[in-house]
């Protein structure tokens, strides 16, 4: 949460996510370059240092990219995942600058020596595009890095904010055929290399990981998803029972025009907000309530649930809705108050066993 | 002029205006459209690698902002429906590169000579 942008948004836990990260970068390429080359050189003497620095910075970014792909899926099958989510843009500047490196490695030795600019080398050395084996897979390997860095470059909150999330979230969309590309690139690329096992094993249950997750989370959604909210009279609509909602807590429904409102219990009353953060729309109705305000379990930015708004000095606001109980059922009004609106909480009957 | 040489060309148009706009937009447009950037500098240098490869997206922003074209209400719209379609496609594509690599994936020694597969590039035609 922000109130003047700053260059990054550093804190004690971001510095140790980093660090970490930092450290298991080094101790990956310190073990293939270092203790076995031969995992990714096959023994073969024509692996000179160049190649292999260039094999291991990008198979370092395979795994990276890897990763970080499985971060969403995972925390759409649990939960409890969801703490991975937390700079998770950190990660992805870092793996951008690895995939950099590779690119660079490559450049500079297998187009570095042409007659031509490096830059041009690389885009006629091959051009044929109507095979498989022998196919330009290095054009893959262009496109997702292209991809890589307008996802890293845009990853400062200002962009958030500036493009709005849906937008942003949008443009994000890119790292999915960027990991398809890196899956063709390695594919057509590296794996032609018969000489050795160790690499293609790896990338071959990487990649089977991701699309699994993928898969599992796809199915996952249809079965679980948020409960449509049913229309009742006059235009509102029913989303649960009162008793259904747990003290500090919220349930989502599903509104007929695609939005998601979270209905919180907040000391026996409740209020209706957007479930979607300002920041990169996470999924408010999944945090809980603390010190009166929730907390987004993407990234905790926090909102007070009566108003819809970010505690001062921070300026975020999210939508509220007007709701009723009747008959111990809640009712939402679809029409979205301005951002930030206070909406007076509807008391409601302590659960049982906790009166 | 070749393919090549052209793309290269239109690559670094498109990085001159992208600078050009950057050094606008980062000294008289950033200020108009984002109150919590007016007053914080240090930030923007960061911009500038964004709007090199973006620069068409963040004039449109840029002209809906200013004009007051845009919709509040659209920043509490979350792309999940498409979600479902990218995540199956995504594991469709691997299959398919994976089922691509390995079916052209050769066997022999690896001190085999070298075998030319491509045609030769322009240069060393």
């Amino acid at each position: 949460m922000s109130v003047k942008y700053v260059p990054v948004q550093w804190n004690r836990n971001k510095w140790m996510y980093d660090g970490f990260l930092l450290v298991g970068v080094g101790l990956f390429l310190g073990f293939f370059l270092h203790i076995r080359p031969d995992f990714l050189s096959g023994n073969d003497p024509r692996i000179n240092a160049q190649i292999l620095n260039a094999r291991a910075f990008g198979v370092c970014a395979f795994l990276m990219l890897s990763i970080i792909l499985s971060i969403g899926p995972l925390a759409r099958l649990d939960p409890r995942f969801s703490a991975l989510l937390y700079n998770r843009r950190h990660f992805g500047v870092m793996t951008a600058a690895v995939a950099l490196t590779h690119f660079g490695f490559i450049l500079n030795w297998y187009f570095a020596f042409s007659k031509s600019n490096k830059y041009e080398a690389l885009l006629f050395a091959n051009t044929n595009y109507g095979q498989i084996a022998g196919f330009p897979f290095e054009m893959f390997g262009l496109f997702a890095l292209i991809c890589l860095l307008i996802l890293s470059t845009t990853s400062h909150d200002f962009w958030l904010k500036f493009l709005t999330a849906p937008v942003w979230k949008r443009l994000h969309y890119l790292i999915y055929p960027a990991y398809a590309a890196v899956v063709a690139h390695v594919a057509l690329g590296m794996l032609q290399d018969a000489s050795g096992n160790v690499f293609p094993a790896l990338f071959v249950v990487a990649a089977l990981i991701v699309a699994g997750l993928h898969v599992a989370a796809f199915v996952h959604d249809r079965r679980h998803g948020d409960p449509v909210a049913e229309p009742v009279a006059e235009g509102w609509f029913r989303i649960c029972k009162a008793s259904d909602i747990r003290e500090g807590r919220a349930r989502i429904g599903l509104l007929p025009n695609g939005e998601r409102v979270a209905v919180f219990r907040q000391d026996d009353k409740l209020s209706a907000i957007s479930n979607a953060c300002a920041h990169q729309n996470g999924p408010l109705g999944e945090g809980r309530i603390v010190d009166c305000l929730v907390t987004c379990p993407w990234h905790g930015f926090n909102y007070d649930v009566r108003s819809g708004r970010s505690p001062a000095p921070f300026t975020e606001k999210i939508p509220t809705y007007n709701l009723k109980v009747h008959d111990a059922e809640v009712y939402v009004d679809p029409n979205a108050n301005e951002p930030g609106t206070y909406v007076e909480p509807v008391e409601v009957p302590p659960l049982e066993g906790e009166a | 002029m070749s393919t090549a040489e052209l793309i290269f060309v239109l690559v670094k148009a498109w990085l001159v205006t992208g600078a050009f706009v950057s050094v606008i937009f980062l000294t008289i447009g950033i200020d108009q459209i984002d109150e919590d950037a007016q007053d914080a500098y240090v930030f923007r240098p960061l911009l500038v690698p964004a709007i090199l490869l973006i620069w068409p997206l963040v004039l449109w922003r840029w002209y809906v902002l200013k004009t007051g074209r845009d919709n509040p209400m659209s920043r509490f719209h979350p792309v999940r429906k498409a979600h479902d379609v990218v995540a199956v496609m995504l594991a469709a594509a691997i299959i398919a590169a994976l089922v691509a690599g390995f079916s052209v994936r050769q066997t022999w020694p690896a001190d085999a000579d070298p075998v030319q597969l491509s045609e030769k590039s322009e240069s060393s035609k």
